[in-house]
């Protein structure tokens, strides 16, 4: 029973994509699912740019895209991405599993 | 070779390569400083710069500002790059920098979250200048439930916004450029830019503003220059002259709070597409469009989008082209019918009641069978992706589809928009449509385009797509975009908003006397010409 709980508020916590900002408070920092979801999410698997889970893409070569955006991505500068963000974000890309969901060329 | 790679392969084992030799981004542009600044200038600004908002968030060496050098827009010759950024958290710094900015004459250019895509991004008009990034601000500093309200700051983005609302179960709608998700409401509406709901025109339902003056000083207008003001975002027009406007499309100030009025979330809401198959169909649109408009019976900012802009969204030009020259009307129609989509594809929305929509609904079905238009809902387009993206948009929902336009034509990521506005007449139309077609095909680029009508005005949206990782193309496209400014400057359609490579051009069309007087203003308001030169051709 305590394991179903716990399952569910998982979750209820991945549905919600952003964590709440507070009123007249910057943006805390952001979980890389929480980056991903916000960000790359809208273009990567959705036909726009090409699907980048699941395929062991080396965190330091996502890192320098996301800075320079290669080609007809556009650059996510330290002001939108954290440094801090972004090496997580790359990590987590580097590893993540493919999502059955995407779709992209 | 960079122009034959393909997103797989740079994505694949050759990616570190790739990078490391900085192929297809703005990494290799150099940055020249601005006219009369010195290299013992530019150091002192950065130096003093960096005791304002700490060493990590100033960047000054090439390497460092190479996220702010990217940009779809045509720079052939390296005349809109930057030469370093500097990040603020609050308004209170941004006051301390634009002070250095003054003492060392160094050039800044504000931007709010940088993503005004096709327009410029974070390059600059005139070179030497640096990124005054507003991102770091990114508070919701007010919400109102009640007067469907909000006071945001510049770095806030649709996204933010939306995840606030969402989160606190405030029935709110935003109103979304088609980059919501990572534009700012603030950079949209101070470049007067457009959505597709109810809402759509922003400086409409724009209302208050705090901004930093040139001398550092903090000028609220409308009602927030008033003791305890409590209807800063509920009355626009304050008292006196009204100062809003001379904060949007100019270097007047920096924009630290704006505030903003939000739609109430409709009971229904029920999108639209009406089909016409045949170019020459869009003057009739127009017709049919306008009183339903004028009238509020269709209430939203209405999108005609031509077929081939709407392929270019999800398709590769080698899918549906490969002739030589731009792409024919017929291979549009072609590919355009296989998708269920229309030349012309015109998307509108009801809000309301089911009610209100059922009457709205008979009149508007009215109008367009009389014009042979075929009225789609979501019962007959089901999931083409297409209906989908503006049915989102309608609602002021986020994606980012429109960004598959940038690699329509290769992978370089080259789009200039050009944006002329016209009298919401289909006589305005047939000219347009073929003085476009001709320029661009003097230049090898295709016809992608959309009309909209925001209220009695029309809006030709022509997205110019080029292949940036070619520099011949890149030098064409920028050619071409001129040739447009002129070529319809000459019939009476001048632009209703540029990017940076060619805001001087279209300053141009609106004659001397409106430039001497935005140059009178610029003068009093900012002597020393610190706050973004170039701007809307402002120097």
């Amino acid at each position: 029973m305590r394991r179903a709980v716990a399952l569910v508020a998982g979750l209820a916590l991945a549905g919600s994509a952003q964590a709440a900002q507070k009123l007249g408070e910057a943006q805390a920092q952001r979980s890389p699912e929480q980056v991903y979801s916000a960000v790359c999410g809208y273009c990567h698997g959705k036909n726009v740019g090409p699907v980048i889970r699941g395929r062991g893409l080396p965190a330091e070569a996502v890192e320098y895209q996301v800075r320079h955006g290669q080609n007809a991505m556009p650059a996510f500068r330290p002001t939108e991405i954290t440094p801090a963000e972004l090496k997580a974000l790359a990590a987590w890309i580097q590893t993540s599993a493919a999502d059955p969901k995407e779709h992209g060329q | 070779m960079t122009a034959n790679m393909d997103r797989r392969s740079l994505l694949g084992a050759g990616v570190a390569s790739a990078a490391a030799a900085g192929l297809g981004t703005g990494a290799k542009a150099k940055a020249v400083l601005a006219p009369g600044v010195r290299k013992a200038d530019f150091k002192g600004a950065v130096a003093a710069m960096r005791k304002v908002v700490g060493d990590e968030w100033v960047f000054a060496d090439p390497d460092a500002v190479a996220p702010w050098k990217k940009s779809y827009t045509p720079d052939p010759y390296g005349k809109h790059i930057p030469v370093g950024a500097v990040c603020p958290e609050t308004a209170e710094q941004v006051q301390a920098i634009v002070k250095i900015a003054n003492q060392f004459r160094q050039p800044i250019w504000p931007v709010s979250t940088g993503k005004n895509m096709g327009y410029g991004q974070t390059t600059t008009a005139m070179p030497g200048q640096m990124i005054l990034d507003l991102k770091r601000m990114n508070r919701i500093i007010s919400v109102d439930p009640e007067l469907c309200t909000a006071l945001v700051e510049p770095g806030v983005t649709y996204r933010q916004l939306k995840d606030y609302l969402v989160e606190n179960n405030l029935p709110l709608w935003i109103d979304v450029p088609t980059v919501g998700p990572i534009a700012s409401p603030v950079g949209n509406t101070l470049d007067r830019g457009v959505g597709y709901t109810p809402y759509g025109e922003h400086f409409m339902v724009q209302c208050g503003m705090e901004v930093v003056l040139a001398d550092g000083e903090i000028l609220r207008t409308g009602m927030g220059s008033t003791k305890n003001p409590s209807a800063w975002q509920a009355f626009k027009w304050g008292y006196g002259p009204y100062l809003d406007g001379l904060f949007t499309q100019s270097n007047f100030g920096v924009v630290t709070k704006m505030g903003m009025w939000l739609m109430p979330a409709p009971p229904v809401y029920k999108p639209f597409v009406i089909r016409h198959r045949k170019m020459e169909d869009v003057a009739r649109i127009v017709e049919a469009m306008r009183p339903l408009r004028i009238a509020n019976i269709v209430p939203n900012v209405v999108l005609m989008m031509g077929g081939a802009y709407q392929l270019a969204m999800f398709k590769r030009r080698g899918e549906v082209w490969d002739g030589a020259g731009p792409i024919t009307d017929e291979a549009v129609s072609k590919a355009a019918t296989a998708n269920n989509l229309g030349m012309w594809n015109t998307y509108i929305a009801l809000y309301g009641t089911e009610g209100m929509i059922a009457e709205s609904e008979k009149i508007i079905r009215a109008a367009f069978a009389a014009i042979d238009g075929e009225v789609l809902t979501e019962a007959e387009m089901k999931d083409n992706p297409w209906f989908h993206h503006h049915a989102t948009l309608m609602q002021g929902g986020l994606n980012l589809d429109e960004i598959g336009l940038a690699r329509w034509r290769g992978n370089g990521g080259g789009l200039a928009w050009f944006a002329p506005v016209a009298p919401a007449k289909g006589s305005e139309t047939q000219g347009q449509v073929a003085l476009a077609k001709q320029i661009l095909g003097k230049h090898g680029f295709d016809y992608t385009a959309a009309f909209a009508i925001g209220s009695r005005e029309l809006h030709h949206i022509i997205a110019l797509l080029y292949d940036k990782s070619d520099p011949a193309e890149e030098k064409r496209a920028d050619d071409c975009y001129r040739e447009l400014v002129t070529g319809f400057g000459e019939r009476g359609w001048a632009s209703y908003r540029t990017g940076v490579h060619a805001m001087d051009l279209v300053a141009e069309q609106f004659g001397t006397v409106n430039r001497a007087f935005n140059a009178k203003l610029k003068d009093a308001l900012d002597p020393n010409h610190i706050l973004a030169p170039g701007k809307s051709g402002i120097a």
